[in-house]
């Protein structure tokens, strides 16, 4: 009963703050078309970022760093995988959980209230699926990376603050990236930020399609190749660093 | 009778040593200074950059959105400082903890020990930036001061820091009863400061006569935004209210002492 009050309160919570930020991008468009954007765009847009934003915890994640600084991390590198595959499998796990559980909730109840587009091809679906997968793969690279710093520095948990709001910008989650003047556009993509969530959006709206669909899978895998390996360096890095007392 | 100067003193003492521990990880502090100042920016900056692709929202200016964003982010910035100890889900740990239980046997004012358990001196960056905001909306809306004027501003954001606390302590009840604090509350408390940051015609006739009738959010921020830019009123609401916002968070804070009160009269310890 206690968590079913509480999945409630997070779905009303949730929906409510939608309807707000849909409320603001629905008076700016003032039903006009705006870069190839109406307002069923801009709708499904907040309902979209609203059901997937658990999933690519675009707010953050500090489980490593504690798990760090409690030294329960000499546990986990007794295990016989690698840290990071360790990790990533219950980082999984968890995202498919907050997708499923509260992700599609939160389309489904949305899609009532206001009306909001759904992928209308197979290949579309995929191209999505994938997309998916891709992002909560660089969602975790980076989110795992800013957690390695806690074996260098107390103040991990600062530069993950630092690191998600950043994130909440250049993802395209505060406001839609489309909507940005083109320079702003220009410079994030030389970020992995937008591969979070913008190439998922841009997906499901279809405002883009065809080979710009392949293009953009292409260098949200190359990003995400890029982000693990990166990945892999800091950490041996770090395990080398570490020195463990007693037993 | 413990004399109002004792609180003071007690109450300045725990702020010290809430300042000094904070002090000690001097990076990172900064750090979190710079990622409250960032939130801030990013959020504001978002919108600023969306914004040059169209002419108005509701008929508002950007600088004028600027007046109504300013407004709310200092007010939440120095109630979340002051009222940190009373955030619910921060509050929820020390039920949890017992930490009230330790408060409550101890000879002092509860209210006052719950106040200086917790400070949160780093929202001073996000202050900053809003004041520098604020600045912002006054010289580019030319608002024309006078010394009515002047002396309404701090009313109005001391109406809005009360009711956002009242609000806090509202939430830090619940917790008497449910120790896990609700997610509910944030749609007053996040969701009241995002609501109140843009012009109230935007939203839906229902959305806005909850934030009227039930909750008198357009009161705090909206109405003295009217005023402050001498724009006129949408919705035919009598004169006197452009002058409501102290009083409704008066109103609203004065509704959530008594609430504690009474929540603390049927709080039974969680047990350790």
């Amino acid at each position: 009963m206690t968590y079913r009050a509480a999945t409630v309160a997070g779905l009303t919570t949730n929906i409510f703050f939608g309807l707000l930020r849909a409320s603001v991008l629905l008076a700016l468009l003032n039903a006009q078309r705006v870069n190839g954007w109406d307002s069923n765009d801009a709708v499904t847009y907040v309902v979209l970022t609203q059901a997937i934003m658990m999933f690519v915890s675009i707010f953050g994640w500090t489980d490593l760093m504690n798990a760090v600084y409690r030294g329960e991390i000499a546990t986990d590198l007794l295990r016989p995988m690698g840290l990071f595959g360790f990790w990533f499998a219950q980082d999984v796990g968890r995202a498919l959980a907050a997708l499923l559980l509260r992700g599609v909730t939160i389309l489904v109840i949305s899609s009532l209230l206001f009306h909001i587009k759904i992928p209308s091809s197979v290949a579309q679906f995929l191209a999505l699926l994938l997309s998916m997968l891709l992002a909560l793969t660089i969602s975790f690279a980076i989110r795992f990376i800013y957690n390695l710093s806690a074996f260098w520095s107390p103040d991990a948990r600062g530069f993950a603050r630092f690191v998600s709001v950043i994130g909440t910008f250049a993802s395209g989650f505060l406001m839609p990236l489309r909507f940005f003047p083109d320079w702003m556009q220009q410079i994030l993509n030389f970020t992995p930020f937008p591969h979070i969530m913008n190439t998922i959006i841009e997906i499901y709206v279809g405002s883009i399609s065809g080979n710009q669909v392949l293009e953009a899978l292409l260098v949200q895998t190359l990003w995400a190749a890029l982000l693990v390996v990166l990945a892999q360096i800091i950490l041996s890095r770090a395990s080398k660093r570490l020195v463990i007392l007693g037993g | 009778m413990v004399s109002f100067r004792h609180h003071l003193e007690l109450y300045s003492r725990l702020l010290g040593a809430q300042l000094r521990s904070q002090m000690q990880y001097r990076l990172g502090f900064v750090l979190d200074l710079i990622s409250t100042m960032l939130f801030t920016a990013t959020e504001f900056g978002a919108f600023v950059l969306v914004f040059q692709r169209f002419p108005s929202i509701g008929g508002w200016k950007l600088e004028e959105v600027a007046f109504l964003y300013g407004m709310v982010e200092i007010s939440f910035g120095l109630m979340d400082m002051v009222f940190a100890g009373f955030d619910p889900p921060a509050f929820a740990q020390y039920i949890r903890k017992g930490t009230l239980d330790q408060f409550l046997l101890r000879p002092s004012s509860l209210l006052i020990q719950v106040f200086g358990s917790d400070f949160t001196l780093r929202r001073i960056g996000r202050i900053a930036l809003a004041i520098g905001i604020l600045v912002y909306a006054f010289n580019t809306n030319h608002v024309v001061w006078n010394l009515e004027k002047w002396l309404f501003l701090p009313l109005v954001v001391l109406g809005m820091i009360l009711f956002f606390g009242g609000l806090f302590m509202i939430g830090a009840t619940i917790t008497f009863w449910t120790v896990e604090s609700s997610e509910t509350m944030n749609i007053f408390t996040y969701g009241g400061g995002y609501l109140m940051s843009y012009p109230m015609n935007i939203y839906s006739d229902w959305l806005r006569k909850i934030f009227t009738f039930v909750v008198p959010a357009i009161f705090l921020n909206y109405y003295p935004a009217l005023f402050f830019l001498s724009k006129p009123d949408p919705f035919g609401m009598p004169y006197f209210v452009h002058f409501l916002a102290p009083f409704v968070g008066i109103a609203v804070f004065w509704f959530a002492v008594q609430y504690w009160k009474f929540g603390l009269t049927h709080y039974q310890s969680t047990g350790n």
